[in-house]
């Protein structure tokens, strides 16, 4: 916990700083080998399932395939207990905020899979009106698996990858743009605050004629 | 009953406006949107059609027509079912509600509303259901812009080594898709006209 003065309050109010422990970011090689490794190893990994390729999620985690051998953990019982999320399904906007918010719940160092051509830009919904194009716009992705839906090997295949770019980061560099002491660190009045409202402007601006999403 | 003799019981109990229309075994009775609670009351209640069953309730966009309202009933007694079909204006279209007629009639026309924009008046919440809040627009409207494929034009090549730029046969016809409204009217070209003009 610590204090930050929130934008436009007059008094700070306490948030829980998200972050990884200042031995993380100042530890030497070595150290970092063996956390990297741990870290590696272990990744409690919560679904955000959403379509079908949750169904391809599943199937990953049963017998056949069974990514616990690579030290995958399957169903976290929630994201404040999980190091990787995989968003597998199509994404809507009305679900987007929902993702955003279980992104943000996680503790960090936190990783994430877009699964399946949907979460990774669309897929064939790429021309809807209510699907977002790719989860990259609201969080952001560490591997991305193709495919419609992908195979369990592909979805193994990710893991891998993802397991390799865990072996050879450093947390200094994965959180360079931020702060040292606080690192994401959101005020309780950001995350509570309402809608914005709209600027009461001039009536009607020279605007197409049909409708337009932003 | 078969689909014909459905159709012209309905149309005989309704009477004046009533049209009915038989394809593939399927009966669809067109009702003026004036009567389309008393159509559903009489289709639930008569005894030879008996269709207490609600099945689904939605619209389609017949351009010109305006908005159809389509409602699908089934009768477990007779097992035999019909299409029940209104049109209302594109502009403030309204239309009285059946949740007194059939309770399981609100979500779909709090879906209707949200999708096509056809009020249903008697509503007890009519209210979007599926669509994010602050979404402007019905998206299942022949006129709803779709952005994306404005954007990002229909991908026109049919041949190998045809570019979606030109293709290929001259005697083709370019075609814009659904959601795509002529650049003419729509969009920066539209817009870059419209500031020439006023100049």
């Amino acid at each position: 916990m610590g204090l930050i003065p929130a934008r436009g309050a007059s008094a700070p109010v306490p948030v829980s700083i998200q972050g990884v422990g200042v031995g993380s970011r100042v530890a030497p090689a070595p150290i970092r080998f063996v956390l990297n490794w741990g870290r590696r190893y272990s990744l409690w990994v919560f679904n955000f399932g959403l379509a079908c390729c949750a169904i391809e999620f599943i199937a990953t985690s049963m017998a056949r395939h069974d990514f616990i051998r690579l030290g995958v953990i399957p169903f976290a019982p929630g994201p404040r207990q999980a190091d990787l999320m995989v968003v597998s399904g199509t994404v809507t906007d009305k679900m987007a905020p929902a993702v955003k918010r279980l992104y943000e719940q996680m503790p960090e160092p936190k990783y994430v899979i877009s699964f399946g051509s949907c979460s990774n830009c669309g897929g064939p919904y790429w021309d809807s009106y209510c699907v977002t194009k790719g989860i990259d716009q609201i969080i952001p992705v560490d591997v991305y698996v193709p495919g419609c839906p992908p195979r369990p090997e592909a979805l193994l295949h990710g893991i891998l990858r993802l397991q390799e770019k865990i072996a050879g980061e450093s947390l200094a560099d994965r959180y360079h743009w931020a702060p040292a002491h606080h690192i994401r660190s959101v005020s309780a009045e950001a995350l509570q605050a309402p809608l914005v409202a709209a600027p009461a402007g001039p009536a009607a601006p020279p605007a197409p004629p049909a409708q337009e999403r932003s | 009953m078969t689909p014909e003799q459905i159709g012209s019981r309905l149309v005989e109990l309704l009477g004046e406006g009533a049209t009915a229309e038989t394809t593939f075994e399927q009966v669809t009775v067109d009702v003026p949107s004036q009567r389309w609670v008393e159509a559903a009351t009489l289709v639930r209640d008569d005894e030879q059609l008996a269709c207490g069953f609600f099945d689904w309730l939605s619209a389609y966009d017949a351009v010109d027509a305006g908005i159809a309202v389509v409602a699908h009933v089934w009768s477990n007694r007779h097992r035999h079912h019909l299409l029940l079909r209104t049109y209302v204006s594109r502009e403030a279209g309204r239309l009285a509600s059946l949740t007194d007629v059939w309770p399981g009639t609100n979500w779909h026309e709090r879906e209707t509303f949200e999708m096509f924009g056809v009020v249903f008046d008697g509503h007890p919440n009519l209210v979007p259901l599926l669509l994010p809040e602050g979404f402007e627009g019905h998206p299942l409207r022949k006129e709803f812009v779709l952005a994306s494929r404005v954007v990002k034009a229909w991908p026109g090549a049919k041949e190998p080594g045809e570019s979606d730029r030109d293709t290929g046969s001259p005697g083709r016809r370019r075609m814009l898709p659904p959601g795509v409204p002529d650049p003419a009217v729509w969009g920066p070209d539209a817009a870059a006209a419209a500031e020439g003009s006023a100049e």
